[in-house]
């Protein structure tokens, strides 16, 4: 942030948070899933977003890729305007997304699989793809070049034999890996992550924590997380969200939100001796 | 204008058949999310089982039996005979495909349709079958308003199908078996773990669905006089339409759309030509279809993602 | 509430011991066929698939001068414009997952496409080189516009329209405009497919068109299918959600995968009307649809292989070897030992069976023969040695029509309760069945041969999706929850 007082001029102009949910409001029928949601996410940031099942957790992040159309207030991604678009629109301007009950490509091998997910960022043409032209040729391998690097993030786990086995052949860890290594393949600004750490053992979790840092600085990219795993939790974030029912009922460092009354008793219920 | 009014009475009385068959066939739908497409050809059977017992009753110009006997029996063998042909289908062609992509069910519902109309060209014959209803039930016998004639089967047909619509709405939206049926519609796994037996409904279900086929094929011969192999296929089309434009799982969509296929078949027919008809109603169809796309009282599925 | 637990031990380099070799070893596990076929199978993976495509083409193409002539080559070429039928509905329902009951239209536009610009009809005679390229670039743009209006629609609902667009198809030229689309009775004279000076004349000319252009296509088609085209295809098969917000357009990609398969059915199509002469509305009405399906079922549908082989199978036996009734009983009896064979275990099981069936027959017929003469009096229709074989075995009365139908509705119901039934009544009552089999089919089903074959094509629906979905080329399919 730039201080007039000590710069002496007009101050430079933000650039726009990567992504900023303003207002945000989504009904099904009678039911407010949503309701007058702020939430920002800034360059190089990780943001958890926590909350009781229900609390509409993952109806946000289908709110931003575009599955579901909201009912009030905005969308901005990079300060520019995304409410509406169509999934695959909203995903080639740089939001990458998992999901929680893992959607893979199941009969396609591990390298299709992450190479499916280069179509928005090539353009040869059917034609130019049969007669094997130049621009199809170049763009192939640059895919399978790209997929090999974002596979490579993950060791020896997807490396070598294993990119020609169909999907459903991996184990489970491996499969919320390749997930990821697909999203990443879009080549994102905003990486949106549907609880990467769900039915993890202790150390399958330590990775995923490490992988979600290492993410960040290497590749340069926004995160926002949904996580049940506290560990996970309090390992990536620099800011954590709470949300119950819709509404966000808490913001700000893990410890902060972690004693937040509202936080607790969504969680944990109310003591119904206390005082309030 | 009497005109319009006889074609109106004849919309309300193929309509009425209509929905009966489209009744079934959402019922089926329901249960299952198959579209079955051997329905139609339930129908079919109906139709040639209501012939074989005006035959065994000693043909149509020379009946031993009271008429009303004749046509309870014919009534109910049809519906006992067909339900069972239906449930044995479920059995044999649906049920090994209960988890399996939509497409598989699809496809050998195609399967079981082609086999059963050709079967029936096998045992019947190409020839057409007919009625012959003036011959045993004295059409003179109907309701004159002015110068529109309702014959006695007319009147028949709309009320046997009315009641039957009726008592099936009691029996799904009353009776526990029509909790259950919804159960199973909504979510087959969850009804399963609350202790329905979720085989059972699903046979009872196709049972109902293809008595009342059976049923529609009886009234069919009855009123269109002619029965063939293929009378299932345009019907089952036509039958599709109408639970599809009311909205396919939606049992009071099938009747609406049943009547207003029916009306507009007729119209046509009367107004127009009668060589157009079918082109026509399939017109209809896609225009519901693209505008509406889950039907007129159904509901758009929401993605649970 | 909670404070950052203690960091867990982090997880060992590497790969684990064990492990990751099993998977690896993966190649070494994979089960071949025995003896010879094994070698041929490790074999024909190894080498690319162009070399097996053209090797196949050589191998069709050969057939007419080993021999294949007249009547057969007809059944060759229906065949070869089926397989093309196939491989482009594989397109659309095998690697995009769409449903598509109405594709034999796309077939019938192609078909009159051609006959409008290449007859008598209308009056123009463009030449092959231009009317084909035309046909082909008209129906992908038509199967563009149908695709366009139904783009809202899922899934049962898009199955549904798409089979009235079939029907509308066949109702439309049917009754519209009979003057300029001949009505009932289609349009004739159609020229024979000729440019620059050439012209095909004759029916192995248009087999070896045939061949050459199904070999092209599943060329063209291969190399789309792995391009970023065929995967994005496959995509939204496996996932349509998944896939979008991976940036691949769906409706886009499906619209594109409609067209396609449009664009094969119409050329296939055009070249059917050159060599058929004529075209007429019930050409293209839905038994060919169930052809096609059959075929890409059977052989396997997500494989351009499995399309084209499944349909050259299903027409050749639906054309060629059943309307020759003495030649289907050798199939027939064939398939039925094979099955046999393969399912019933162990051997002394399958002895018994067979030992039973014979002695069952015999039996029976030595009992009716005696009860009654014309009881037996009509012989089995098969030809050739099985026929004799089968004389004193299987009853056929004089009038066998009543009692054929009989036994084939009997036959269906043992059928539907021999799969109920436990192993052990099955073993039991599988004797009477078999000997009920023959019964039906030389009593009834061999005088009907146009029936039967029918019947057969159902039947393998049926079978082939409950049996083994993935078709005899096939990959078995995860599905992914939705």
């Amino acid at each position: 942030m730039s201080d007039p007082s000590v710069t002496g001029t007009v101050p430079v102009e933000q650039p726009p948070p990567v992504l900023s949910l303003e207002s945000l409001s989504l009904s099904f029928g009678g039911l407010r899933a949503l309701s007058d949601l702020d939430l920002r996410v800034g360059e190089r940031e990780i943001v958890s977003v926590i909350g009781p099942n229900g609390a509409g957790k993952t109806t946000v992040f289908n709110v931003i890729t575009g599955v579901y159309e909201p009912s009030g207030g905005d969308v901005r991604f990079g300060g520019q305007s995304i409410a509406g678009k169509p999934p695959h629109a909203i995903a080639r301007l740089g939001v990458a997304r998992t999901f929680q009950s893992l959607r893979l490509f199941p009969n396609m091998s591990v390298l299709e699989n992450v190479m499916a997910a280069t179509y928005g960022a090539t353009k040869a043409t059917p034609w130019e793809s049969v007669l094997r032209l130049p621009r199809a040729r170049r763009e192939e391998r640059q895919a399978r070049e790209l997929a090999g690097d974002v596979l490579s993030f993950f060791g020896q786990r997807l490396a070598g034999y294993r990119w020609d086995q169909p999907a459903y052949s991996l184990s489970y860890a491996n499969r919320r890996r390749l997930e990821i290594a697909r999203a990443l393949a879009t080549r994102p600004r905003l990486l949106l992550l549907d609880e990467p750490a769900a039915g993890m053992n202790p150390a399958e979790t330590h990775e995923i924590t490490e992988l979600i840092g290492q993410l960040r600085n290497a590749r340069e990219l926004a995160i926002l997380v949904i996580e049940h795993d506290m560990h996970v939790v309090a390992g990536v974030s620099d800011r954590v969200v709470a949300l119950d029912h819709g509404v966000k009922i808490a913001e700000g460092s893990f410890d902060t939100v972690a004693d937040h009354p509202s936080v607790v008793e969504a969680y944990l219920g109310r003591d119904p001796e206390a005082l309030t | 204008m009497s005109f319009f009014f006889q074609e109106l009475v004849n919309g309300i009385t193929t309509g009425a058949l209509y929905s009966l068959i489209a009744l079934g066939f959402s019922m089926v739908y329901g249960v299952l999310k198959l579209l079955n497409f051997a329905h139609g050809d339930l129908y079919m059977v109906g139709a040639y089982i209501g012939y074989f017992v005006v035959q065994w009753a000693g043909g149509p110009a020379a009946i031993k039996i009271p008429v009303a006997l004749l046509l309870v029996i014919m009534f109910v063998l049809a519906a006992v005979l067909v339900g069972g042909l239906g449930v044995a289908m479920e059995r044999f062609a649906y049920r090994p495909l209960r988890d399996a992509p939509r497409i598989a069910p699809l496809i050998t519902a195609i399967g079981v349709s082609f086999f059963l109309e050709n079967a029936a060209l096998l045992l019947f014959g190409g020839q057409y079958r007919v009625y012959n209803t003036p011959e045993f039930i004295k059409l003179s016998s109907g309701v004159q308003i002015g110068s529109v004639t309702i014959d006695t089967v007319q009147i028949m047909v709309v009320v046997l199908s009315v009641a039957l619509m009726a008592g099936l709405r009691l029996l799904v939206s009353r009776t526990l078996l029509g909790k259950q049926m919804r159960a199973v519609a909504a979510d087959r796994e969850a009804a399963e773990m609350m202790g329905i037996n979720v085989n059972r409904t699903i046979a009872i279900t196709f049972f109902l669905g293809s008595a009342l086929a059976g049923v529609a094929g009886v009234m069919a011969g009855l009123l269109f006089n002619q029965v063939t192999n293929t009378i299932g296929f345009i019907a089952g089309l036509k039958a599709f339409t109408a639970a599809v434009v009311g909205g396919i799982g939606s049992l009071t969509g099938a009747m609406l759309g049943g009547l207003l296929i029916g009306l507009a078949e007729s119209f046509v027919t009367g107004y127009i030509s009668s060589t157009y008809t079918n082109l026509l109603v399939f017109a209809l169809l896609i225009l519901v279809m693209l505008s509406r796309p889950s039907g007129l009282l159904g509901q758009a599925q929401l993605q649970k993602v | 509430m909670m404070t950052a637990p203690p960091p867990a031990a982090p997880p060992p380099a590497g790969p684990q011991i064990g492990a990751d070799e099993w998977v690896a070893r993966l190649a070494e596990r994979r089960v071949y066929l025995p003896s010879w076929l094994g070698t041929a199978q490790r074999a024909a993976e190894r080498v690319g698939w162009w070399p097996r495509l053209a090797l196949a083409g050589l191998a069709g193409a050969v057939l007419p001068l080993a021999g294949l002539g007249g009547f057969q080559l007809q059944v060759g070429i229906d065949a070869l414009v089926i397989a093309m039928l196939a491989v482009g509905l594989n397109v659309v329902v095998g690697w995009t997952g769409v449903l598509d009951l109405g594709y034999v239209a796309y077939f019938g536009i192609g078909a009159y496409g051609f006959a409008l610009l290449s007859s008598a009809q209308l009056n123009i005679h463009l030449q092959a080189y231009l009317s084909l390229p035309a046909v082909l670039v008209g129906t992908w743009l038509l199967g563009l516009a149908i695709g366009l209006t139904s783009r809202r629609l899922t899934g049962d609902y898009l199955a549904i329209v798409t089979l009235f667009f079939g029907e509308a198809f066949v109702e439309f030229t049917n009754n519209v405009a009979p003057s300029k689309l001949g009505g009932p009775n289609g349009i004739v004279a159609i020229d024979p497919v000729k440019g620059f000076g050439a012209s095909l004349n004759s029916n192995t000319s248009y087999y070896y068109l045939l061949i050459i252009v199904l070999v092209l296509t599943m060329s063209v088609l291969r190399l789309l299918e792995n391009s970023r085209t065929g995967r994005a295809w496959r995509a939204v098969r496996e996932d349509p959600l998944a896939a979008a917000a991976m940036t691949i357009p769906v409706n886009r990609v499906r619209l594109y995968a409609i067209a396609c398969g449009a664009g094969v059915a119409g050329l296939a199509g055009a070249i059917y009307a050159a060599q058929q002469v004529s075209v007429f509305p019930t050409d293209f009405d839905t038994p060919i649809l169930i052809l096609v399906y059959a075929g890409l079922v059977l052989g396997g549908a997500g494989s351009l292989a499995g399309a084209a082989a499944g349909a050259l199978v299903v027409m050749v036996i639906y054309d060629g070897l059943l309307r020759n009734a003495a030649e289907s009983g050798y199939l027939f009896y064939g398939l039925i030992l094979l099955t046999l064979l393969v399912r019933l275990r162990p051997w002394r099981r399958l002895a018994g069976v067979l030992a039973a069936t014979i002695a069952l027959g015999f039996a029976a017929h030595a009992i009716a023969r005696a009860i009654s003469a014309s009881a037996v009096a009509g012989g089995p229709q098969s030809g050739g040695w099985i026929g004799s074989a089968l004389r004193d075995w299987v009853i056929v009365p004089a009038n066998s029509k009543i009692a054929g139908n009989w036994g084939f509705v009997i036959l269906v119901c043992l059928l539907i309760a021999l799969v109920q039934v436990d192993v052990r009544t099955r073993t039991i009552l599988l004797p009477p069945v078999l000997w009920l089999a023959s019964f039906v089919w030389e009593a009834r089903l061999v005088t009907e041969p146009s029936i039967t074959r029918q019947l057969m094509i159902g039947a393998i629906l049926v079978v082939m999706m409950i049996a083994r979905p993935q078709g005899l080329l096939g990959q078995r399919r995860v599905e992914s929850p939705t």
